[in-house]
């Protein structure tokens, strides 16, 4: 079992007076993707917004790639090699899809340009509307636009907040492709409550409640309790 | 005897503690000293003084309902300061004569204007956000200035308008001796100001303690949650707004009687008035009420003795031609004190004092 | 709520009921007046532009609504005074070449000096209070108190005349029509200014950012950007802006007072609330319809000059709240 890229241990977070995330522990392991589950407001979403530093952790450590991070402000754990795409999907809807990319694009070098092209070959759709205004486009394509700016530079993990959520199943298909491409370049942690995805792309889970994590395991287990599905997971009709 | 509800139980026991406590006692002398001012101290600086304290802390008080207590910052207050005191001016000065019921009209058309125009300002609020909120309120009493100012023929323009007193309030008038001690017409009129503030006081502590202000405070902390609860914010806010632009203007009213003068400068200025209530509040502490007593008498009094303290240091330091800068430039000092005491103090003095008195209480019930 | 094509349909009306109220007064003045305050209006809308683009865009990106932004404007126009006293021979001299090098050079005296006083007020007071309304307006009040006490500490509390370099002042006598040629100058300025705000925003990546960070300031963050840089950047040039402006204004006025400041404050202001915040177009747009009321209401109905404004505030505030170039949030 190889060095987990992310360690998240005991964090506990608040919003305003509320105690958010009450001691919440994961982990995420190269070349896999884990997935945060549970009903809403348990903190899934609060947890990934502590990882990426854009909430405080009032208690706990997060260590990436060795090195803790829960001090350190958003930008300086983005340029360490972590993105971020959030519920709302976080496009600029003023700016048009060239410019929502260039955003992303850390650097504008020759190696930039590189990686571009390759994303847009995951991507074509992106390309058809490069001049367009981001607002304009359709719910898959601004979530597929939230991906392709997060994994535009060497992005070593990857931090997804809901991408299925209000997707026609066909999109949600192509989304399920997507990540599965993407997994072998970077870890990816998602929060979903839709098990369908859940189950077509993640490795490991952990099952968050109340602020804690409840239970863990592989993917593989969870398909099997059917009890830990129903209780905590939304099941759509495939 | 019926049960108590939690509530009931609470306040009961609040109200217990109520007398005998040093807040109490602080309170009792400071208005026995007021009482005493003029008859301690025969200067007119210092009766001046202290009408002025009175008054300004009134109005820093009505200023602190809506900004401490509701939670609205307001640039308008200074005009509707300004408003009451142009009303009795009107009727005891330009359009009247000086008499006990242009007096008592003069301030209840000040209230009634004051009420009319709060409401329709109100208004406004629902519309913007706070921020546009404040933006709007300082243009429209500049524009108050300027309209003011350039409809001379109605408002008497740059000069202002003159008045005096009806018959025992005048600055001539001689009620013997009592006691030994001369009565005066200006010791009447202080009288007759300082219980009308403490009357004015009371009824926004009143106001501040009742279920209504109760409501304010919940909005002031979290006006979406309020809402949820099923106050309408809207109609609540307008109401705390149009009480404390009345309270307001009957403040300026009671300035008018005393100083006997109104012109746009003095009585309606963003730079005169409006600026020296804010620095009231906050430096006090906002929140408190009692927070505008103590900044009002902060300003006033070093406002007052600056002059003083400038030839104190003139003759101490004759040299020291920095200090003498400095002091000459008070405002300057007040501006950087407003900011360290925003940055460091928000609460104001009368904050953090309750701040600093509350925390052994916590302690103890560990 | 109001659709996308109410919002664009009244955002046209207004615009449209604009132009043809300040068609009016051609009714009962000469052309030639009308010329003459066009202009006149014209060039105090784009100072005007000057100082409430900084506004707008500071409260558009960062939330934080600068009511120092007077005072500043008042230290552009005293730094620029300065060097037209240091300078003198250059403004009383009648050479193109020497006057526009004096402007020129006041121009950038202002410009750096309150470009730097306007990091440091950034940096030591207003990030303290960043999320929290009321002590912004609060803070950035008190520094507008100290700013301009230290403006009568350091020039004296007395109004000074600003003097105007010679070769700007007069006028050009086309077709029987006087145009000064000052205000011509201020609406080049003002035009290329916008035009450089409006290609730093559109093509250069800093733009991009900014008015990114103005739709989502925690994307940006978390895309890798320091978003504290970029607020001490847009805030020290957006004060760099209204100190120009404020030297321009004084020359137009040819006047400097140190509470110059908060007239225009305040005509900024409700030039933000009728353009629309965060936007540089609407500071615009709303901008030269204030300057163009001001200067028409001025010359047919003197009284009501200081007030029409506040007017078409209220009036925009009830049919679009919004402002006319929203930048959405």
């Amino acid at each position: 079992m190889s060095e987990p890229i992310l360690k998240v241990t005991d964090i506990h977070t608040y919003i305003g007076r509320h105690h958010i995330l009450q001691g919440v522990s994961f982990e995420a392991l190269p070349d896999s993707v884990t997935v945060l589950i549970g009903r809403n407001g348990a903190g899934k979403s609060t947890s990934l917004k502590t990882v990426i530093g854009l909430l405080p952790a009032f208690r706990g450590s997060i260590v990436f790639r060795g090195e803790p991070i829960e001090d350190k402000k958003p930008y300086e754990i983005a340029r360490l090699g972590m993105a971020f795409v959030p519920e709302d999907m976080g496009i600029f809807t003023t700016l048009t899809v060239e410019e929502n990319m260039r955003v992303a694009m850390l650097a504008e070098d020759k190696g930039s340009q590189g990686r571009l092209e390759k994303v847009l070959e995951i991507f074509p759709d992106l390309r058809k509307f490069w001049k367009a205004k981001a607002g304009n486009l359709s719910g898959g394509q601004k979530q597929m636009l939230a991906i392709a700016r997060a994994i535009t530079n060497d992005t070593d993990l990857l931090l997804i907040d809901e991408p299925s959520k209000g997707l026609a199943p066909v999109i949600v298909e192509s989304l399920i492709q997507v990540i599965n491409r993407i997994k072998g370049k970077s870890v990816v942690v998602l929060v979903e409550q839709n098990f369908y995805m859940a189950s077509r792309v993640g490795d490991r889970y952990f099952i968050l409640d109340d602020g804690s994590v409840v239970h863990s395991g592989t993917m593989t287990e969870l398909m099997e309790r059917e009890d830990l599905q129903s209780r905590y997971l939304v099941i759509a009709q495939r | 005897m019926p049960e108590l509800t939690p509530i009931q139980y609470y306040r009961a026991q609040e109200r217990k503690g109520r007398f005998k406590n040093a807040g109490f006692a602080l309170r009792i002398f400071f208005i026995c000293l007021f009482l005493l001012l003029p008859i301690i101290f025969s200067s007119f600086k210092i009766v001046d003084l202290a009408v002025k304290i009175a008054i300004f802390a009134t109005l820093a008080a009505s200023f602190d309902v809506l900004l401490g207590y509701t939670g609205i910052l307001s640039f308008g207050h200074g005009m509707f300061f300004g408003i009451g005191a142009y009303c009795v001016a009107f009727l005891m000065g330009k359009y009247g004569s000086p008499s006990y019921a242009n007096l008592i009209l003069g301030l209840c058309l000040a209230a009634a204007i004051s009420m009319v125009l709060a409401f329709l300002i109100s208004f406004l609020s629902l519309r913007v956000r706070a921020i546009f909120f404040a933006m709007i309120t300082l243009a429209i009493a500049e524009l108050a200035i300027i309209l003011a100012t350039k409809l001379s023929g109605f408002t008497g323009g740059e000069d202002g308008i003159s008045m005096s007193m009806p018959g025992v309030l005048s600055v001539a008038f001689r009620g013997g001796e009592f006691l030994g001690i001369k009565i005066t017409g200006r010791m009447l009129c202080y009288y007759l100001i300082l219980f009308s503030c403490m009357g004015l006081f009371m009824l926004m502590l009143r106001f501040i303690h009742s279920p209504l202000g109760r409501v304010l405070q919940a909005i002031r902390d979290n006006s979406q949650r309020a809402e949820a609860l099923g106050y309408k914010v809207f109609y609540y806010e307008s109401m705390s707004i149009t009480f404390g632009c009345i309270m307001a203007a009957l403040a300026g009213g009671l300035y008018a009687v005393w100083v006997g003068y109104v012109n746009p400068e003095s009585s309606l200025g963003v730079m005169t008035i409006m600026l020296d209530v804010l620095l009231m509040v906050i430096i006090g502490g906002m929140g408190t009420l009692y927070g505008g007593i103590i900044g009002a008498a902060f300003l006033k009094i070093t406002q007052t003795f600056l002059p003083d303290l400038q030839d104190m240091a003139r003759n101490a330091f004759p040299n020291a031609d920095l200090l003498h800068q400095v002091l000459e430039r008070w405002l300057l000092l007040f501006g950087v004190l407003f900011i360290l005491v925003v940055i460091f103090f928000p609460k104001g003095v009368m904050g953090t004092v309750r701040e600093r008195m509350s925390k052994p209480h916590a302690g103890r019930s560990r | 709520m109001v659709s996308k094509v109410a919002r664009n349909w009244s955002r046209k009306v207004i615009i449209a009921g604009a132009l043809i109220l300040f068609l009016l007064p051609l009714i009962q003045i000469p052309f030639r007046t009308y010329v003459t305050l066009t202009i006149a209006g014209l060039a105090m809308g784009m100072l005007l532009f000057l100082v409430a683009s900084g506004v707008s865009i500071i409260l558009g990106l960062m939330d934080v609504l600068n009511f120092a932004h007077g005072a500043l404007f008042a230290w552009g126009a005293y730094a620029g005074f300065s060097v037209f006293q240091w300078l003198a021979p250059w403004v009383r001299a009648d050479s193109v070449a020497l006057n526009i090098g004096v402007f020129g050079l006041a121009a950038l005296a202002a410009i750096l000096a309150v470009g730097i006083l306007g990091m440091v007020l950034e940096r030591m007071i207003v990030r303290r209070v960043y999320g929290n309304h009321l002590f912004q307006i609060l803070i950035t009040f008190g520094a507008t108190i100290v700013l301009v006490e230290l403006i009568r500490v350091i020039w004296g509390p007395n109004d000074e005349v600003m003097p105007t370099p010679l070769t700007l002042q007069g006028h050009w006598d086309v077709f029987d029509v006087v145009i000064l040629r000052y205000p011509v100058l201020c609406i080049a300025l003002g035009a290329a200014t916008y035009g450089i705000i409006q290609w730093i925003l559109k093509q250069t990546k800093l733009g991009i950012i900014v008015r990114a960070g103005v739709e989502n300031r925690d994307m940006v963050q978390a895309m890798g950007y320091n978003i504290y840089l970029l607020f001490t950047g847009v805030f020290a040039f957006g004060a760099a802006l209204a100190a120009f402006g404020g030297l321009a204004m004084s020359i137009f006025t040819m006047q400097v007072y140190p509470d110059m400041g908060s007239t225009y404050l305040l005509f900024a202001f409700i030039v933000v609330i009728i353009g629309g915040l965060g936007s540089a177009t609407g500071s615009l747009v709303g901008a030269l319809i204030v300057g163009l009321a001001y200067n028409y209401v001025a010359y047919m109905l003197p009284w009501a000059a200081a007030g029409v404004n506040i007017l078409v505030m209220i009036v925009i505030l009830l049919i679009r709240p919004t402002g006319l170039f929203p930048v959405g949030k």
